[in-house]
This record gives C-alpha cells, sequence and structure tokens, in this order.
C-alpha cells in the first residue's frame, strides 16, 4: 500500500470560537478540514448545546508533521487562554499524500 | 395605581408565553431530559425574526419614515450611551477587570429580542396598542453599544499579533452582518417595500402562529436559562443585583425618551423595555470573537438567567407601569 506518515490534529472547542479557529487553520498552511457538531463535559463546565453558545465542535485536520507543530504551537499560544478547548494530534497514514 | 400595577404584573404572569418560560425553568430544575434539537431552536428564532421584522417594515410603510427617524436615532444613541456609565460601574463598583466590565457593559446596552417581541405580546394581551415600527428600534439598538463595549475592551488590552486583532472594520462586520440583525434588518426592508398588500398574503403564516411559536420558544429559553442557574453563585452578588437593578434604571431612562419622542403608551413601554434588556446572543457572539479574554460566564450569566427572566416576569409589567405614570 502506497501511504504515507502525516498528522491528524483534533480541536475540541467551542462553536464561537469557529471563524478564529479557522482562520487559525489557513494560516498555518491546512489545506482542508473537517468540522463536527459535539456536546460534552470538561473543566469548563457542560456543554449542552442546546443552543449555540453553549455548544461544541470537533475540528479535524490532516497536515504534515511541521505543520502540526506550529498549529499546536499557536493554539497553545493564542487560544488555549481564551477558549474552552482542548487539542491533541495522532499519527496517521494517508493516501493521495499530495491533498495535504 | 397600586392595584393597576397587581393586575398588569398578573396580566404577565399569567400569560402562555410566561408560563411555557417558567415551565422551562422547572424542567431543566428538575432535570428532566426534555430538549429541543439545535436545528429546532435555530427554525424558532428565524421565524419570530423574520415575522418581527416584517411586520415593523410594513408598519414603517404605513407610517412614513419621517415619524420613525427622530425615535430610532433617540433609540440608537441610548444604546450606544448605555456602555460608558455602566462599565465604571462594573469596573470600579464590582470591581471587574476592564475586558470582563466592557464585555457585560456591551451586553447591557444591547438588547434582547425576545424580550421584546414578549413585551409586544403583553401589550397585546392587556389591549393596549404600539407602534409596529418599534421594531424599528430594536434593529439599530442591537449594535451600537456592541461595537461600543469591544472598543472599550479593545483599549485596555495590550496585544501581541494574532488572529485577534481585527481592526474596526472586523468589529463592525460582525456587529452589523451577524445573523440576527441580518434577517431583523432585512425583513424589514422586504416589509418596507411590500407594504400591507404584501402583509396580507404571508398574514396566516407569519401572524397568527406567532404567539403559539413564541410561547415554545420561550419553553427551550427557559430550560436554556435554568441551566445557567447554578452559575449564580460563581458571579457573585454585585453582579446578580446588576442584573435587577440596571434593567430597572435603564427602564425608567428609555420610558422617559420614549415620551419625549412623542411614542405613544404602548411605544414608550417598548423603548423602556428595549433599555433595559441586555442581549445573550448576539453580544456573546461577538464579544467571543472581539473580546475572547473576556470571561464569558460573568457576561452570560447575568444576562441570561438574571436580567432575562426578571425581564419576562416582572419587568414588562413594571416598565409598562411606569409608562403610564409618566405619560398621565
Amino acid at each position: 500500500m502506497n501511504t504515507h506518515p502525516m498528522k491528524l490534529v483534533t480541536i475540541i472547542c467551542e462553536a464561537l470560537a469557529r471563524k478564529p479557529l479557522k482562520k487559525l487553520l489557513a494560516e498555518a498552511g491546512a489545506h482542508g478540514y473537517t468540522l463536527f457538531p459535539v456536546e460534552g463535559d470538561g473543566s469548563q463546565g457542560r456543554r449542552t448545546a442546546d443552543i449555540q453558545e453553549f455548544a461544541n465542535i470537533q475540528v479535524e485536520v490532516i497536515v504534515p508533521p511541521a505543520v502540526a507543530e506550529t498549529l499546536l504551537a499557536r493554539l497553545e499560544k493564542e487560544f488555549f487562554a481564551k477558549f474552552a478547548m482542548v487539542a491533541y494530534e495522532t499519527d496517521i497514514h494517508v493516501l493521495r499524500r499530495e491533498k495535504f | 395605581m397600586q392595584i393597576d400595577f397587581i393586575h398588569a404584573l398578573s396580566a404577565n404572569l399569567l400569560s402562555p408565553a410566561v408560563l411555557f418560560f417558567a415551565l422551562g425553568l422547572a424542567a431543566a430544575l428538575i432535570k428532566s431530559d426534555l430538549k429541543f434539537p439545535e436545528a429546532l431552536y435555530v427554525t424558532l428564532t428565524i421565524y419570530l425574526l423574520t415575522a418581527l421584522g416584517f411586520k415593523g417594515g410594513v408598519a414603517i410603510s404605513e407610517a412614513g419614515i419621517a415619524k420613525v427617524i427622530l425615535p430610532a436615532l433617540a433609540a440608537m444613541l441610548l444604546g450606544a450611551l448605555i456602555p460608558l456609565w455602566t462599565y465604571p460601574l462594573l469596573r470600579f463598583g464590582g470591581k471587574l477587570r476592564p475586558v470582563d466590565a466592557a464585555a457585560i457593559a456591551a451586553h447591557y446596552g444591547s438588547v434582547s429580542a425576545v424580550t421584546f417581541i414578549t413585551a409586544t405580546n403583553y401589550l397585546k394581551g392587556i389591549n393596549e396598542p404600539y407602534e409596529n415600527y418599534a421594531t424599528a428600534f430594536l434593529a439599530v439598538m442591537e449594535s451600537p453599544a456592541i461595537i461600543v463595549g469591544v472598543l472599550l475592551g479593545k483599549m485596555t488590552l495590550d496585544r501581541p499579533s494574532s488572529v485577534f486583532n481585527g481592526s474596526l472594520k472586523g468589529v463592525l462586520r460582525e456587529a452589523v452582518f451577524g445573523r440576527s440583525v441580518v434577517l431583523l434588518v432585512g425583513a424589514l426592508i422586504v416589509g418596507v417595500l411590500c407594504g400591507k398588500p404584501g402583509m396580507d398574503k404571508v398574514e396566516p403564516f407569519f401572524v397568527t402562529p406567532f404567539q403559539g411559536v413564541l410561547a415554545l420558544f420561550l419553553l427551550e429559553m427557559g430550560m436554556v436559562a435554568g441551566q445557567r442557574l447554578g452559575d449564580l453563585r460563581k458571579v457573585g452578588p454585585f453582579l446578580v443585583a446588576f442584573g435587577i437593578v440596571m434593567p430597572l434604571l435603564h427602564g425608567c431612562l428609555g420610558v422617559f425618551i420614549g415620551k419625549y419622542v412623542g411614542l405613544s403608551l404602548g411605544g414608550t413601554t417598548l423603548l423602556g423595555v428595549l433599555a433595559a434588556s441586555a442581549s445573550y446572543i448576539a453580544a456573546p457572539a461577538a464579544m467571543r470573537l472581539s473580546l475572547p479574554e473576556a470571561s464569558p460566564a460573568l457576561y452570560l450569566t447575568p444576562s441570561l438567567a438574571i436580567t432575562f427572566p426578571f425581564n419576562i416576569t416582572i419587568g414588562i409589567p413594571v416598565y409598562y407601569a411606569l409608562a403610564k405614570y409618566f405619560l398621565h
């Protein structure tokens, strides 16, 4: 199989952070993203998703390791203090590496 | 006057809209698993704002722009000015951080469309006529305070370069092109252009079911507000008191201004309601984007869990009684 190693960066945060987050992803060099509306609970309290203000989103991007590092660094520096958020990366293998 | 007021109060508290709100609160407090799908909430919002805007626009086309301009400007000015005194009160009286004070000030200068709608419902219920074009005041009062609040907040922050360094343009864009403003103002314009003939065509959809939709919507809002009651402990007594006292003061101010720009008793009440209401949809969304350093619990909780329920149950009849007192 012709697969290539990439990083999957997952960000789960409040729905209202969507716009700045998308801007950051584009700036950091992600070529696309997938977004799911989610609900949950965490250190910032229950996110019941009854209305937008209390809803969460889960955003996934597939990026090369260097971009993942930049992305996580910027999230830590610019977002963690301001928004309810968790972010993590996992190792994945993709086909068609030129898409990322 | 006192018996009048009791009547006014009970007329409100026994209306379907307010009772459904109370049901929602109760459902949240007993931790029922009743839950509205978010899509339904969004649908009801779209319906209410569109219907409201459209009716307002039709009213403007019938009354003529000239009648609307002066009160609308007064309303806009009031909205923009409210943050200017609430900010120092919160900062120095409440000892809040500047950015939090600015965010809360923005919320209280802005308006709650749902409170406004509930007030119009109330006036209809007691057969008190009001200017339908008052919706225009709602539309123009939503954004100015948000802009002023964000400017106040940004002035106090020292930010290194990041995605949040939106210029004034970005703030304006968010405040003026946000979903609820676009819907409301857009529907208003459509109403102005269509006039009465247009209203006749859509009346069975936008007018007749309106009260029922509002009741359903307030059921949801009761649940949302009820979920936040636990946060009251976190915000402290100053903000709890602020959430009740400021609306009363602003309500007086709004009624006062309404009298001087020549509105009817109903219209004056509505201006008071607008001044007294606090945003909990448009303003929080704008804050998360322009002042993310502000703590959401501090602005959402007073606005959603204290001011909104207070205005809906007790506030509206109080502002009506005040208007009656001032105008007679």
